[in-house]
């Protein structure tokens, strides 16, 4: 099965037209890079498939369930790491992420391993309002793996982030689809099989190895 | 069920922390509520006798603005974090989070209270007893539960500033007057507490029952 089954996504904000018409399939498994300039419509298609926004038309199906109607079923099933960390400044590392363990409802002893795996073990204690820039992209590409989802969505999570940043990609994206969005090609062509190039809201088909819907 | 519970503890847990570490609000509102007295003291020439008549407005006054203060924040900080977005994409229930939200909130204006009622007595000389306790605390459930709602609701636009008084002051004129007749009596005026406080009562059953059906919509749509 599919994990995500796009066809004809669109996204308007009033006469702005942000998404026009996109199609495309991403296998389990699979690693989608969506690559294109500022305001080409990464972000908006980024935000709909985390079920963040619903499209002003088209379908998505994500893990074979109709993500305009199923969205508290898949956000169980979906990490996200979105422009902003979206952290709790006044609260540690690891109190963000206990947390989100409330709010997911798993088990408190995934925070300790989940702040090993981002490289944060050492700042456990620490507020994340006094983390680097790059402390505090690790700790929210922490919270999106934080209940094993299946599918990763990525807007640009190499920003602010080290050099060791693609490993660390890499290795929360291992075993999972994601998506990827990012302005760097170099990573992309690393960490994704497949590209998906957006330019003013539609798909570049030419340049892209997509598998179009039919 | 349990599970919607244990979000909303997560969550009013979660900003009450925020708070006590940051005390970015609290210390605000005592401020505001005790200069707010004082104006009203050498505004109004208050003495033993129009204290009682005057005392319930300005309490009332100065809560209700409290009140959108704390309420404004509760969802503002939020999304200027953009943290509101990360909780939203979680399995956990909207409404859970409307209620948890909700409760840090009116927990944080029961803390203004604490400053205010005691306050009141010394610079209008009103009695302070559990009647008019009660009164107000029964009053700010509904108010919290109404005020979350709209701060919820306007946090994503430019002139929440604006909006969120004039959306949320006309729905909270019930409590002003059935919570100002409760007080005016448990400061000595002639009335009925016992039907002031059901009206509040039922008030707050409407509208916490009322904003929980609301909060899926208006946070996650």
């Amino acid at each position: 099965m599919s994990t995500i089954v796009a066809h004809e996504l669109t996204q308007r904000f009033g006469a702005e037209l942000a998404l026009d018409g996109i199609d495309f399939v991403l296998d389990k498994g699979e690693h989608l890079a969506v690559l294109g300039e500022n305001g080409a419509g990464k972000t908006t298609l980024l935000r709909i498939l985390s079920t963040a926004v619903r499209p002003t038309s088209g379908s998505l199906q994500i893990f074979g369930l109709d993500a305009l109607r199923e969205r508290a079923r898949l956000r169980a099933r979906i990490g996200f790491v979105g422009h902003a960390p979206g952290l709790y400044p006044a609260l540690s590392a690891a109190e963000n992420l206990e947390f989100f363990c409330s709010l997911q409802g798993v088990d408190r002893a995934r925070v300790a391993e989940t702040l090993a795996l981002v490289g944060l073990s050492h700042a456990a204690r620490r507020p994340a309002g006094r983390l680097s820039r790059g402390e505090q992209q690790r700790l929210a590409i922490g919270r999106a793996v934080l209940h094993d989802p299946r599918l990763l969505v990525l807007d640009e999570p190499d920003a602010s982030l080290d050099s060791g940043g693609p490993d660390l990609l890499a290795k929360v994206m291992l075993g999972r689809s994601a998506v990827l969005a990012t302005h760097d090609r170099a990573l992309a062509n690393r960490l994704c099989q497949r590209t998906l190039v957006l330019r003013a809201g539609r798909a570049l088909g030419a340049a892209t190895r997509l598998r179009v819907v039919r | 069920m349990t599970r919607a519970v244990a979000v909303a503890f997560a969550v009013a847990r979660k900003d009450l922390t925020s708070e006590w570490r940051t005390r970015e609000l609290v210390p605000a509102l005592g401020q505001f509520v005790v200069l707010a007295l004082v104006i009203a003291n050498f505004g109004f020439q208050i003495d033993s006798q129009n204290a009682p008549a005057i005392a319930p407005g300005v309490l009332w006054l100065a809560l209700v603005f409290a009140g959108l203060v704390a309420f404004g924040r509760a969802f503002a900080a939020e999304r200027e974090q953009a943290s509101l977005e990360a909780m939203l994409l979680t399995p956990a229930p909207a409404a859970a989070i409307f209620a948890g939200k909700a409760l840090a909130a009116g927990l944080l204006l029961i803390a203004c209270e604490v400053v205010l009622l005691p306050a009141l007595a010394l610079f209008f000389g009103t009695p302070l007893n559990f009647a008019l306790v009660a009164a107000v605390l029964v009053a700010t459930i509904g108010m919290a539960a109404l005020g979350c709602l709209f701060a919820a609701m306007v946090a994503r636009v430019r002139a929440r500033e604006v909006l969120l008084p004039l959306l949320t002051l006309p729905l909270w004129i019930p409590f002003i007057i059935a919570g100002g007749q409760a007080v005016q009596v448990a400061m000595g005026a002639t009335g009925n507490y016992n039907q002031a406080v059901a009206l509040l009562v039922d008030f707050d059953i409407l509208f916490v029952v009322l904003t929980s059906l609301a909060a899926r919509f208006v946070l996650d749509d």
